[in-house]
């Protein structure tokens, strides 16, 4: 018996794998001939506003140092040969090994991501708990209605608006960066790292509530409409505790599902968030790379973020299963 | 919603309360021996100058050979004197010795020929292709040997940071060693550069410890400033008349110009190298040229469009040493426009407010990029003024990537501006017809060309100035280009701090302020 537990899981795991590899195959050639096919000349890009000063022998030297004279396919060939190798290439924008730059760059984010993730998911529970458990009443309606608001408001809208009430309106919170202007590394505190992430991390976290208290509260209606919950009722649970012990147990398996399912959705408004408070994350280096069509490090980044909403969703699918047996049985299709 | 606002409010109360909040020179007290500013321009592959870093005029770490004082003229600076060969083709420097490293060794002759070298072989910003090579000929002259005469080249001693060879390598980029007035101290990148005064600077000291550059986003930089946390911040016309407490706005003239290229050559089907589509049966006229620039009121450009942040401009080069006012273009003249039109052949004849000859209506399409307001904003002022005239305009926003495939063939709203002549040469000379995106109309004028070409090739400086005024002279009755307006560009600086005398600026707001920041000072 557990000889057979050990192989199952041993295939699973090799399936996901599989999976992993088809996927990250995929996503490398369909990003590679979108952003070879895109119409912006990358030496142009670089160029800029230079474009004055900066002659056609320069320009061929340019070409030359990034290796931009081979045809595509071929550039393509060697990326791929360099990367089972390990070795990620060269970004231009930032005159670095590409690894060097995501792991800089994702260390800064990772605070920022993991803080709205859990902002967004404990709030988002929270909220939606309440609204279902309240069905009807005026505190449904309220917080429906700020989800339908936030939704639908684009996450740098949000974020100016906080930088404009919160950094300089009140002068609570820094207007930018993820450290004190001008203040050496080493005197830098965590307290002072903290206090530039709240508000990126709030924005940021507005891109994920929504979904979640949504449905949140949705599974809370059905579940309260259920026979176990009418059974509890009839034998005089109320409130909280009928809430707690009954209810969220079931809400909680589609809100971890979606929480984990969310992580590209997060990345997403990671761009915007730090593009408004120059938060130097990935999301700031992805759209650098992007207008500076920085092949290497476009590609580089998005491996990675593949990887991280594959794990991402993963997660959710175990977590899922464990919380609702009935999921994992049906495989998917469950009642949710 | 109690709940989460309170929760927010009482984390933003705890964070705040503990970490403080440090404001610039407006709270009294000592003056602060720091400065901060909020003007853009990172550079995101580091601060080596045979990459481009300081292309610009001020590397701040590194020191260059030349400098341009407030009115543009070339003075020394790490060298001492330098000299042209008769043939053009030798530049020779003669290097001060007093002027050392960050890290102590002297700046050489080799350290001259060394940057020279290196920065003509990369692949970075910064052009110096004409360089054959660079050689120390003694421990303090440099010969630096062209493949042509080029009077410009001593942009190229203006802008290019002298490196050190004995510490220059792949990590350069991020640990820069120089002689310049500043040595860096910190790199947060994406967010700030802080550095520090480098005591051992041969030229006048800054007045201030540290300089902390802030890489802030528009709106955040206007944040910054509201907030009382930068003294000095680069923000757009657009926003230059908002109230900023304890600040004041400060205006510098720009040569960050506007204007129209028009297609110069007939449409007989020709194609580019590329295969892209050449000229155009309205502008090729002279007399349509002619009659748009004199169509235009400028003024009234700068005042309804840059809200009065500009110039009217009358030329490419408009108050630069090269200057040449008898080129400027008529302006505000509609009835000399209708003359022009008139006499050329161009009549309403099926009177429906556009004119025509031979078939052909007077209309064209005025291509701007797409993202860019200001550009929209003068493209639709342009259709407004010249429709009266009898001159039909589309204004039509594209990316740059269409507007490179129509620009043959469209007439195309473009900035430039610099303070390299050079930028004439490319925008004028039939040779760089099709190159790049200049002369994208191939205009061709064999008097302009010679004149041009005898600029480039001048040993002598003053007679390079008065070939780029004989060039001037030459193009302004082909009117190949109408120029709209210069931009001011808007700052805004701490009460209580100097910036000195201001230098006419090139295209590209806010890195170019700092060509004087060593003379910057706190007045209360």
């Amino acid at each position: 018996m557990g000889h057979h537990r050990l192989a199952l899981d041993l295939l699973t795991a090799l399936r996901g794998a599989t999976r992993l590899a088809l996927l990250l195959a995929a996503v490398a050639v369909g990003s590679f001939a979108l952003v070879v096919n895109s119409p912006v000349d990358p030496v142009a890009a670089y160029v800029g506003a230079d474009v004055a000063a900066l002659g056609p022998a320069q320009r061929a030297l340019i070409a030359q140092r990034w290796g931009l004279d081979d045809p595509a396919p071929e550039r393509f060939l060697a990326w791929l040969g360099n990367l089972v190798r390990g070795d990620f290439g060269f970004s231009a924008t930032f005159n670095r090994p590409v690894l060097e730059v995501i792991g800089d760059k994702f260390l800064a984010s990772l605070a920022l991501m993991a803080l709205a993730w859990l902002l967004s998911g404990v709030l988002g529970f929270a909220l939606g708990l309440v609204a279902g458990a309240r069905q009807g009443r005026l505190s449904d309606r309220a917080i429906t209605w700020w989800c339908y608001t936030l939704a639908s408001a684009p996450a740098f809208w949000v974020g100016l608006l906080l930088l404009y009430a919160f950094a300089v309106s009140l002068n609570w919170a820094p207007v930018c960066c993820a450290v004190p202007i001008g203040v050496p590394a080493a005197e830098v505190t965590p307290l002072d790292r903290l206090h530039h992430l709240v508000l990126p991390a709030l924005t940021l976290s507005v891109v994920g509530i929504a979904p979640v208290v949504l449905h949140t509260r949705r599974a809370v209606v059905e579940t309260m409409a259920a026979d176990h919950v009418t059974f509890a009722r009839a034998q005089g649970e109320r409130g909280l505790g009928l809430v707690v012990h009954r209810v969220a147990r079931n809400a909680a398996a589609p809100a971890l599902l979606l929480q984990f399912g969310s992580l590209g959705e997060l990345f997403g408004g990671s761009v915007l968030a730090e593009q408004v408070f120059s938060y130097p994350g990935l999301g700031a280096a992805t759209t650098a790379a992007a207008l500076g069509q920085d092949v290497p490090l476009l590609l580089g980044i998005v491996l990675f973020t593949a990887v991280l909403v594959f794990a991402g969703n993963a997660v959710g699918d175990r977590l899922h299963a464990a919380l609702d047996p009935r999921a994992a049985l049906a495989d998917g299709r469950g009642r949710s | 919603m109690r709940g989460f606002s309170g929760w927010l409010a009482a984390a933003v109360v705890v964070v705040v309360g503990a970490a403080g909040c440090s404001a610039g020179g407006t709270s009294g007290g000592p003056a602060p021996t720091e400065l901060r500013l909020a003007i853009g321009g990172e550079s995101e592959e580091g601060y080596d100058p045979t990459l481009g870093w300081g292309r610009y005029g001020n590397p701040l770490f590194q020191s260059t050979l030349l400098a341009r004082d407030a009115d543009l003229n070339v003075v020394n600076d790490l060298a001492t004197r330098h000299e042209v060969s008769p043939d053009g083709l030798v530049w020779t420097v003669d290097v001060r010795t007093d002027a050392r490293f960050s890290d102590g060794r002297p700046v050489t002759a080799r350290d001259v020929a060394y940057t020279f070298t290196t920065a003509a072989r990369s692949g970075g910003l910064t052009d110096v292709t004409v360089l054959v090579e660079a050689v120390a000929v003694d421990q303090d002259t440099v010969e630096l040997r062209l493949t042509k005469p080029q009077s410009t080249f001593v942009n190229r001693l203006v802008s290019l940071g002298i490196v050190p060879e004995h510490a220059h390598g792949p990590d350069y980029a991020r640990n820069p060693v120089g002689s310049g007035p500043f040595v860096l101290e910190q790199w947060d990148e994406g967010q700030q550069l802080i550095v520090r005064r480098n005591e051992g600077y041969y030229g006048r000291k800054p007045a201030f410890e540290r300089v902390v550059f802030v890489f802030t986003g528009e709106d955040a930089s206007l944040a910054a400033a509201r907030s009382g946390q930068v003294d000095v911040a680069a923000l757009p016309s657009s926003l230059a008349s908002t109230d900023m407490p304890g600040m004041r706005l400060h205006r510098v003239e720009s040569v960050d110009n506007r204007g129209i290229a028009f297609p110069y050559q007939a449409d007989t089907g020709r194609r580019s190298a590329a295969g892209h589509p050449i000229g155009n049966a309205v502008t090729s006229d002279p007399a349509v040229r002619r009659a748009v620039n004199a169509a235009l009121d400028r003024r009234a450009l700068v005042d309804g469009v840059l809200d009065g942040y500009g110039r009217p401009a009358t030329g490419p080069v408009d108050g630069l040493p090269w200057y040449e006012p008898a080129g400027a273009a008529p302006d505000d003249d509609p009835d000399a426009a209708r003359r022009l039109l008139d006499e050329a052949g161009w009549r309403d004849a099926d009177g429906d407010g556009t004119r025509e000859r031979d078939g052909v209506r007077a209309e064209f399409t005025l291509l701007y990029p797409a993202t860019d307001s200001l550009r929209q904003g003068l493209a639709l002022a342009v259709v407004d003024m010249l429709a009266p005239v009898g001159i039909a305009v589309t204004a039509k926003g594209e990316s740059w990537e269409v507007i490179r495939t129509r620009m043959h063939a469209d007439p195309v709203l473009f900035g430039w501006g610099s303070h390299d002549p050079t930028e004439m040469v490319n925008l004028y000379s039939s040779a760089q017809a099709g190159t790049e995106l200049w002369n994208p109309g191939f205009y061709v004028d064999a008097e302009v060309d010679a004149a041009l070409d005898a600029a480039m090739a001048a040993t002598d400086p003053e007679v390079a100035t008065a070939r780029w005024k004989d060039a001037q002279r030459a193009f302004a009755p082909d009117a190949p280009w109408a120029w709209l307006v210069n931009l001011d560009h808007t700052y805004f600086v701490d009460s209580c701090l100097d910036v000195g005398p201001v230098q006419v600026e090139p295209h590209g707001h806010g890195w170019p302020i700092t060509w004087a920041i060593t003379g910057w000072r706190w007045t209360c």
